[in-house]
């Protein structure tokens, strides 16, 4: 049993070292430049088509919806990454029907997000995929 | 007395208030139940049950958890329910469809489950989601459990199956989009509910609500008038006009004819009945335009007013307004709470305002007379184009406002100098000042808006508070945070004349079409974060113990752990920084014979190691922590005790970012249940 359970844990070790080796990424956080200025501009205009009426023009929450920027947006998210804020975008916003925002739209959506929580643009868009955004950890303080 | 005689005579004792119940026709209270949103009618929050006590409540069993991710087409992260707890089955509304399950109390087994699919008429509901909770209505013989759906309507259920009551409005339906004296289109009319119904002497009171105002579209809009119905029937029986028409009592504090088209004045919050005063108080909010009044000159009657009506004849019998023309969104957002306190040896039948602003407003309710001074003083008048400002505000002289009114730079971040210097200087392009500051035009030079504190989000907010009716001691949770505003006039956005949006840089490359604001560092206002730390002083949240028959703050205490990017800061190391609290609203406190039970708001990392929140008890006579247990989320929903088979239970509903919606019940452990408690 014991030595299952050994054998187990090194083929997990292994996976998870091809899998870092096979990615040939670092890991990366939201203090990266994970998104581009672009982006976020659509995403601006996104928001408040879509996101503003009940969570405020400025992200700052209302009676019926929380903040999406700030310190308390901050205090929840932090150690999740941006697979975990993505997907739950994407499964249930907006409210009344989150079939009528694309995935990448609502790309562009985390990406408006991040500029107005004063994160860094960088060059590269934002992905779409739940999987990619999931290997960036979103770090509320700058490291 | 054993163990078995005490079941004898507990059940001797329900049986005894069942038939009692029967009598009144009404959700009167059992012994170990929980079997209305607030407690009791009176919103007191309260039961005197000792089984779970400060030795015990670090041991508390996980008695079951009910996920409610497959109540609605997708999972649910905000769960604010309250539950009921009668006769052994647990209520409550969940998911994202607000469907409605009974529980096994017990054991968590799901007994029925009833859903309303509204379809666009849902999916276009100001408030959406699972909602706040539900009501239980008996006669004695049949038994109901009431709700309100997203797409407004009113649903009476047998409580027994599930199933819909047939004499109850058309087939157990009442649309509460009708008989409104207004035209509201069905699918799309703007007004629905969260709340949950009252129920006394067969009247069942239905609130209204809508979408957050700060941005409105238009100045005309749904009013949310409040009805009161038959709960046998469905048949309404009244309706108190809010916003009060042409020749009705009220209607002359709305000028050049301002009442025609404004709208909201509905009441999203709980409300509260005196049984044997036969008397509703209802907590009231703003009219259109959350920060923007401009055209609804006047006081406004009856925004932002606590208001008593006749039960039976929806009857005003007094009112209070505590915001004259509101312009900083502070509704009143929770139940008010009826406590008969001895003020100098004069016994008074008090309601008791907790509000967003900090203070308790307490009343005598029988004649809305204020038990200590309400004070008008003259207050700061803005200069917003076409705003009408109140001359003056009303003051509570007591008892002591119970968190931050206003903002000064004292009360900014000072951990350290540089901190306290950076907290300054962003807010120096801010206009701050004491509560009822008007909020100015935002101008990118400055002032970019009004930090306000508390936020529009309080203070307090809609959970409430709770009372000890034995010491007439009030436990209140409130939180600091500040947020902005600031007016821009776009009338692509609104008919109004400003709505809250701040300016924004006008060198900075144009936004997107339809955008609202260019953002930190690229045009747009910076976070109000001071190197990602809280831009005010400690501590962030807080439950206060209020004594009302002296009208003092008795103790505070800071409410939930600092949160890790306080404790990890590196510019805080080294510091030693007392427990914060956390700057998150919107939790419910409960009171037992002994304790104050409420749980965290937002993450942490637990002492376990794992995110999540705790559950925490404090004595209630000191603000000693005396025990903690760890959930994977924090509390949303407020929570509630209850007693069965000889156990004290804790049902505690919870969510949050990554987490969808559970239900959470504790138990007492068993080797401390032979000492059962009424």
């Amino acid at each position: 049993m014991i030595r299952a359970t050994a054998a187990l844990g090194v083929v997990m070790c292994a996976s998870i070292w091809l899998a870092a080796v096979t990615s040939g990424q670092e890991p990366r956080s939201v203090w990266d430049g994970v998104y581009t200025v672009e982006q976020a501009k659509r995403g601006e205009a996104l928001y408040a088509q879509h996101c503003g009426s009940c969570h405020g023009g400025n992200l700052l929450g209302a009676e019926a919806a929380p903040a999406l920027t700030g310190f308390e947006f901050g205090a929840n998210w932090n150690g999740l990454t941006l697979g975990d804020l993505f997907e739950r975008i994407r499964t249930s916003m907006p409210a009344d029907d989150p079939g009528k925002v694309s995935a990448q739209q609502k790309a562009d959506i985390v990406a408006h997000m991040l500029r107005v929580g004063g994160f860094p643009a960088g060059m590269t868009d934002l992905a779409r995929d739940t999987q990619v955004l999931s290997q960036i950890k979103y770090q509320s303080t700058k490291p | 007395m054993t163990l078995i005689l005490k079941r004898i005579a507990l059940v001797g004792l329900s049986l005894f208030a069942l038939l009692d119940a029967g009598v009144v026709g009404q959700a009167r209270q059992r012994d170990g139940e929980w079997t209305t949103y607030g407690g009791d009618l009176g919103s007191r929050r309260y039961r005197p049950f000792d089984q779970i006590d400060r030795d015990n409540f670090k041991d508390l069993e996980v008695a079951w958890r009910f996920k409610t991710d497959a109540l609605g087409p997708r999972p649910e992260f905000i769960f604010q329910s309250t539950p009921l707890m009668v006769n052994g089955v647990l209520y409550t509304t969940a998911g994202t469809r607000r469907a409605v399950v009974a529980l096994d109390a017990a054991t968590g087994e799901l007994l029925w489950v009833s859903r309303e699919d509204e379809g666009k008429r849902g999916e276009a509901a100001p408030r959406r989601l699972s909602g706040r909770g539900l009501a239980y209505w008996t006669d004695g013989r049949e038994e109901r459990i009431v709700y309100v759906t997203p797409g407004y309507q009113m649903i009476a259920l047998d409580a027994k199956t599930g199933r819909k009551v047939a004499g109850f409005g058309r087939s157990g339906i009442v649309d509460l989009k009708l008989e409104m004296d207004q035209d509201i289109d069905l699918e799309s009319g703007e007004v629905g509910l969260h709340a949950a119904p009252i129920i006394s002497n067969n009247v069942i009171v239905v609130g209204a609500a809508h979408l957050p105002g700060g941005t409105p579209k238009s100045r005309t809009h749904e009013k949310g008038y409040i009805r009161g119905y038959d709960a046998r029937t469905g048949k309404r029986l009244w309706i108190f006009h809010t916003l009060p028409q042409k020749g009705e009592f009220g209607n002359d504090t709305w000028l050049q004819d301002s009442w025609s088209y404004t709208g909201n004045v509905g009441v999203w919050a709980q409300m509260t009945i005196d049984e044997e005063l036969g008397m509703l108080y209802m907590p009231v909010e703003l009219p259109t335009g959350d920060y923007y009044g401009g055209h609804r000159p006047g006081n406004g009657l009856f925004g932002e007013s606590l208001v008593a009506l006749d039960l039976k004849t929806g009857q005003r019998k007094w009112h209070y307004q505590l915001v004259h023309h509101g312009i900083w969104d502070f509704d009143i957002p929770c139940a008010p709470i009826l406590a008969d306190i001895t003020v100098n040896g004069r016994v008074i039948k008090a309601v008791v305002q907790p509000t967003k602003q900090n203070w308790l407003y307490v009343f005598d309710r029988v004649t809305g007379k204020p038990v200590w001074p309400i004070e008008e003083r003259p207050v700061a008048k803005g200069d917003v184009p076409g705003e009408w400002y109140s001359a003056t505000q009303p003051y509570v002289t007591r008892p002591a406002p119970y968190d931050l009114q206003g903002m000064a730079i004292d009360d900014l971040i000072d951990f350290t100098p540089q901190l306290r210097a950076e907290a300054v200087k962003l807010v120096s392009r801010y206009k701050i000042g004491p509560l009822f500051t008007p909020p100015p035009v935002s101008k990118w030079e400055g002032p970019l808006g009004l930090i306000m504190v508390p936020s529009a989000t309080g203070g307090a907010n809609w959970p409430g508070g709770s009372l000890d009716p034995v010491t007439n001691i009030l436990y209140i949770y409130s939180f600091r945070a500040p947020t902005v505003v600031g007016f821009t006039h776009d009338p692509s956005k609104s008919d109004m004349n400003f709505i809250n949006v701040q300016a924004t840089d006008p060198a900075a490359a144009p936004a997107a079409p339809g955008a609202s604001a260019a953002p930190a560092g690229e045009g747009g206002a910076p976070p109000l974060t001071v190197q990602g730390l809280p831009l005010l002083k400690p501590p962030y949240g807080t439950i206060s113990a209020i004594d009302l028959n002296r009208g003092e703050i008795l103790w505070q205490v800071a409410h939930g752990e600092t949160p890790d990017a306080v404790r990890n800061h590196p510019a805080l190391k080294g510091l030693n920084i007392p427990r914060t609290g956390r700057p998150n609203g919107r939790i419910g406190t409960l009171v037992t014979k002994t304790l104050v039970i409420a749980g965290e708001p937002g993450f942490f990392t637990m002492p376990n190691g794992q995110r999540g929140a705790m559950l925490r008890a404090y004595d209630k006579a000191t603000g000693a922590e005396v025990g903690a247990v760890p959930m994977p989320a924090p509390q949303t929903g407020s929570p509630i005790t209850y007693m069965l088979n000889g156990r004290q239970y804790l049902a505690v509903p919870i969510s949050g970012a990554g987490y969808s919606g559970e239900l959470m019940v504790f138990r007492a452990p068993r080797a401390t249940t032979t000492t059962s408690s009424r």
